[in-house]
């Protein structure tokens, strides 16, 4: 009884840790269009969704310590055209993200380039557009 | 003598029926990327990556100075904006409080909705154009919306008009190589462009043609006697891609980012 009762602990516990977390959606009007900050760190996940994509990244802290950040970017349809792919970001990899910060102050921003460790950039929109 | 009098009427009557037989409409089918996605006062080149100047060859790029285009109202309405009664500027004055306030409540493609008609002309991620001799389907990448052009004669029933959608009722008409085309039937929690409201009353007339190979030109004039002071008139303008992969739309799916379809 005691053994069942942990267990079902343990396994609420779990739940949050699948890879199925979901975020909000967000209209652009929840971010800061015209401000751009830059976050460094290492990518957590890579999600290639409709009707955006996100980011998920380990960003340095800049006390040794990390924070995770979900960095929204646009649709695949619109990054397919801007250079980008469904495997072009992998768990692991360096990245410098340049992101519009949340109005409400949350670990969330909007994405408005990612340069890779070798230096290749990612824009938020096809050249031209 | 007789003969070749009513022979060369004959004639001529044969003539002038076959050429307006051989003038076929033009065909519209194909894809297309929009010029002028958000006007000229949206943001235009550059709006969405950061904007020029172009990096010296070798250079990377110098770093984005915004995300996207300002779309809050933050600065007011544009002078070419759709002029509201004050009813109707009310209405989008308390939109654009809650979107500077970060607010996505009113922005229906946040829903995963259709754009609906006019603003699903902007077509920013790309349209399709599909036509037959009696219909033209239009699709619009984003949000995965489409609207049908009924050419064949028909009109709107009661039962339609008391059925609004978000892409309306449309049919339409050829004038010489433009199409015209009557939009009725429209749902008034859509809007005209960027958050602009209308009510259930709106029509729209467009004017769509050719204006030199592979652009296609959509003039579109709003009408709606309880929201606009004046009729409301824009110009979108697309390019024809022609070839992969920029010919191939992408399918949306805009439901897999809803946290219910998850």
């Amino acid at each position: 009884m005691r053994t069942r009762i942990i267990l079902s602990i343990a396994l609420l516990a779990a739940l949050p840790l699948g890879d199925t977390r979901a975020y909000a959606h967000h209209s652009n009007v929840a971010f800061a269009v015209e401000t751009v900050l830059t976050a460094t760190g290492t990518v957590k996940e890579w999600q290639w969704s409709n009707p955006h994509t996100w980011l998920i990244v380990d960003v340095d802290d800049g006390k040794g310590g990390k924070v995770e950040w979900a960095m929204e970017g646009r649709a695949p349809g619109v990054l397919l055209r801007a250079g980008w792919s469904r495997s072009v970001l992998k768990p692991g990899d360096k990245v410098t993200v340049h992101y519009s910060p949340s109005k409400d102050g949350s670990k969330v921003g909007m994405i408005a380039r990612v340069t890779m460790a070798d230096g290749k950039i990612l824009p938020n929109a096809p050249p031209g557009d | 003598m007789r003969t070749s009098r009513i022979v060369v009427p004959i004639l001529t009557v044969i003539a002038l029926s076959s050429s307006v037989q051989t003038q076929s409409p033009p065909d519209f089918a194909g894809v297309y990327r929009p010029i002028n996605a958000f006007g000229p006062a949206g943001g235009g080149r550059g709006a969405r990556a950061g904007g020029p100047p172009a990096p010296a060859p070798g250079q990377p790029p110098p770093p984005p100075t915004r995300t996207a285009p300002l779309s809050d109202g933050s600065q007011g309405r544009a002078p070419t904006a759709p002029q509201l009664t004050p009813e109707y500027l009310a209405k989008w004055q308390a939109m654009s409080k809650a979107r500077v306030a970060g607010s996505s409540e009113n922005d229906n493609t946040a829903k995963c909705l259709p754009p609906g008609m006019p603003a699903m002309m902007n077509m920013a991620y790309g349209m399709e154009v599909m036509q037959t001799k009696d219909k033209i389907t239009f699709f619009s990448e984003l949000n995965d919306a489409l609207r049908r052009v009924y050419l064949d004669g028909r009109k709107p029933t009661p039962a339609i008009l008391d059925d609004p959608t978000y892409a309306g009722y449309s049919t339409g008409h050829w004038e010489g190589d433009t199409l015209v085309v009557d939009t009725v039937s429209l749902r008034d929690n859509t809007y005209i462009e960027g958050f602009t409201p209308h009510s259930d009353q709106m029509t729209i007339r467009e004017r769509i043609r050719f204006v030199s190979p592979g652009i296609l030109e959509d003039r579109i004039a709003v009408t709606d006697p309880k929201a606009l002071v004046k009729p409301w008139e824009t110009v979108k303008t697309y390019r024809k891609m022609t070839g992969p992969p920029e010919d191939q739309l992408r399918e949306f799916a805009c439901a897999e980012g809803i946290e219910h379809a998850r």
